[in-house]
């Protein structure tokens, strides 16, 4: 579904993935760990295609096609779906409407009709249980007031209403009390299934106790050093991360 | 318009045997005054960022009875709902296509002048307002009798139209006894190729009224429109204001209210969109003057193209006006590298007990936010228009009557469809 292979990029002049490979088959999740500034959010945008990033050398398949140079809404409609690390407040843009513009943009890319306001309402209530948010959220303007779980949880309500192939999820569990992150994990769990892929960008073993990735990957300064199962979190939760380090 | 031209157009206005003479006086001495001074330059600091080169250099004349319409005026396009509507058509008062709203007495602007000569104090600030006075020609005049609430909302519907370089003054007061209310709009549209409109606003609140006036300023984009309304608030009444414009090559609202009795509540709000060269300005100033008032201003630009505006905010807190609870907010957003807006939020507070807050942002559209709208899947254009709309959300959502609110916001989409792009 995913194949990266021998990636650079940067910012500006900063090279910050140096040579960094990975392939994401269908169903599999992966997770990627990492310490702060080893480049694992670079991976996540550049993959999205957020502006400002440099792609020097390597290339970004998605289901065999190269997608680096694909605008961000043709990477979405594609099936890609990133749960930001901190989610962006769209002042007065109330969150019901930017969810039903979103999912009936990828309604229509499928060649489906829209939902009316009726119909989503259906399906956003049904949805909202899943990450035990309050109805009260979709009159909201998108983020705003939104305390750092209650953001995430709307990442998650997004990823589950506009139903992705591949999800990442960069950095969801960073400063999540337990219920939260609980209620995160089981969402994510909820919504695995053969089709679908995830990319779990974490520098906290802790998400990995609700979850279960099939790989778990160590990246160290743009490149993946180790990969391994579930039990190499546990090894970096005991060891940390020096013993990797050349 | 130089000198002498202003003064040919003078004597044919003091020479038309169907205006009163009793008002001659008053407009003879603000001629002379506005002689004196001549119209603004940009050395004068209220005018730096004001281009009145369209209204200097233009050659207006008074509007005559000739240009009022020959035939049937279509007004369908300008159709609100549930509302009384006064039409003036290039000044010219249009009978048949008016509903004259009941519960109110309606007079022209001269006798409303005739009946208060003696006691009508005209506040005169600047050139345009001594104009005003010299000039006026149309406009209507709404007296509601104390405890009436006129349950329509009223609207004076201004049409521009035509290839002359017209000249118009619309007069207008508006005195509401104490706790009466009503809702009055100020509907300015046309097709005109060249046209000045100059008009004035005097509003008067008895104790414990409340005005609700919103004002659509959609004049065609060749016309040039000043707007000055006078506001004077009597102990507990309320004024709400909002202005949504998108019309006219230079507009400028000039608002400056006096809050002189205690308890009373001002709130004033716009809603600029420009596009290509038109410059469209706001220039409030928040006069407490007493005790326990409270006052809110909140005004919104979005600048596409070349356009430009300016938004100069003067709040007043007067010695002794102690408990006064003021906000200022001005938010620009530029849609283009060549946009302009200068912001000007002042405050000026001879008082120690009281609450002023202010503020003012300018910037181009967050590069994070239609990132993750994008990211979302909705197009560069979608994802723009959607947040264009929600910068000015809470302005449209100021207006409580549906059928006003519904017609300012189409026209809010369709200058959104126009002027987004990717």
């Amino acid at each position: 579904m995913l194949k990266i292979e021998n990636l650079h990029a940067g910012v500006e002049d900063k090279a910050i993935l140096k040579g960094l490979n990975l392939s994401i088959k269908p169903g599999e999740m992966h997770a990627i760990m990492g310490r702060n500034g080893s480049g694992k959010s670079t991976l996540a945008n550049v993959i999205t295609g957020r502006e400002g990033y440099n792609v020097s050398k390597g290339d970004v398949l998605f289901n065999g096609e190269s997608i680096l140079d694909w605008s961000p809404e043709a990477r979405s409609l594609a099936g890609i779906f990133m749960s930001f690390q901190y989610p962006v407040v769209i002042p007065g843009v109330n969150n019901t409407y930017f969810l039903k513009a979103a999912l009936n943009a990828k309604r229509k890319h499928a060649g489906e009709k829209g939902l009316d306001a009726a119909g989503f309402l259906k399906l956003i209530k049904e949805k909202l249980k899943n990450v035990d948010m309050d109805s009260k959220y979709l009159l909201r303007a998108v983020n705003d007031g939104f305390s750092g779980g209650e953001k995430k949880r709307n990442e998650i309500l997004q990823m589950l209403t506009l139903e992705p192939t591949l999800a990442i999820l960069d950095e969801t569990d960073s400063g999540l009390d337990i219920d939260a992150l609980k209620i995160v994990a089981e969402g994510l769990n909820n919504f695995r299934s053969a089709d679908r892929s995830f990319l779990v960008i974490t520098h906290y073993q802790r998400l990995l106790k609700y979850i279960d990735p099939d790989f778990v990957h160590v990246l160290i300064e743009g490149q993946i050093v180790k990969s391994g199962g579930k039990e190499l979190a546990q090894e970096l939760e005991e060891k940390g991360y020096s013993w990797l380090e050349s | 318009m130089n000198v002498s031209h202003f003064q040919t157009e003078f004597d044919k206005m003091m020479n038309r045997d169907y205006f009163s003479d009793k008002v001659h006086p008053l407009r003879q001495d603000a001629f002379s005054k506005f002689l004196e001074i001549g119209l603004p330059t940009k050395k004068w600091e209220d005018w730096r960022f004001t281009n009145l080169s369209s209204i200097s250099k233009g050659n207006f004349r008074i509007s005559e009875i000739q240009d009022a319409p020959k035939g049937d005026l279509d007004i369908s396009p300008y159709k609100l709902k549930d509302i009384d509507t006064i039409v003036i058509y290039n000044g010219h008062y249009q009978e048949t296509l008016s509903s004259i709203p009941s519960g109110v007495q309606l007079l022209s602007g001269l006798d409303y002048l005739e009946k208060t000569n003696s006691e009508f104090n005209s506040p005169e600030h600047s050139p345009f307002d001594l104009l005003n006075t010299a000039f006026m020609d149309s406009g209507m005049s709404i007296v509601v009798d104390s405890n009436v609430d006129v349950e329509k909302p009223i609207r004076m519907l201004f049409i521009s139209s035509g290839l002359e370089s017209l000249m118009v003054t619309p007069r207008i007061h508006i005195d509401l006894g104490e706790s009466s209310s009503v809702t009055f709009i100020e509907h300015h549209v046309g097709n005109s190729t060249s046209f000045f409109q100059n008009e004035s606003v005097f509003v008067i609140l008895g104790q414990n009224a409340q005005l609700n006036h919103i004002r659509i300023q959609s004049n065609s984009v060749s016309t040039a429109n000043m707007a000055k309304i006078q506001v004077e608030q009597n102990a507990d009444s309320r004024y709400t204001f909002f202005q949504f414009a998108d019309g006219s090559r230079l507009g400028r609202l000039n608002i400056h209210a006096e809050l002189k009795g205690e308890g009373a509540d001002c709130s004033l709000n716009g809603l600029a969109l420009s596009n290509d060269s038109q410059h469209l300005d706001n220039h409030i100033i928040m006069d407490h003057q007493v005790p326990h008032c409270t006052s809110s201003q909140n005004f919104k630009s979005v600048l596409q193209d070349h356009s430009s505006g300016v938004f100069n905010g003067r709040t007043i807190v007067r010695e002794g006006a102690q408990k006064t609870d003021s906000n200022q907010s001005n938010k620009n957003l530029l849609l283009s590298k060549n946009a302009l807006i200068n912001s000007n939020p002042q405050l000026e507070i001879y008082a120690d007990d009281v609450k002023c807050a202010h503020g003012s942002t300018t910037g181009a559209l967050d590069k994070d936010a239609l990132f993750y709208l994008r990211s979302r899947g909705l197009d560069m254009l979608s994802a723009k228009a959607l947040m264009v709309r929600g910068f000015a959300t809470e302005l449209l959502d100021l207006v409580k009557h549906d059928g006003i609110r519904d017609f300012i916001t189409d026209r809010f989409d369709t200058w959104l469809l126009e002027n987004t792009t990717a």
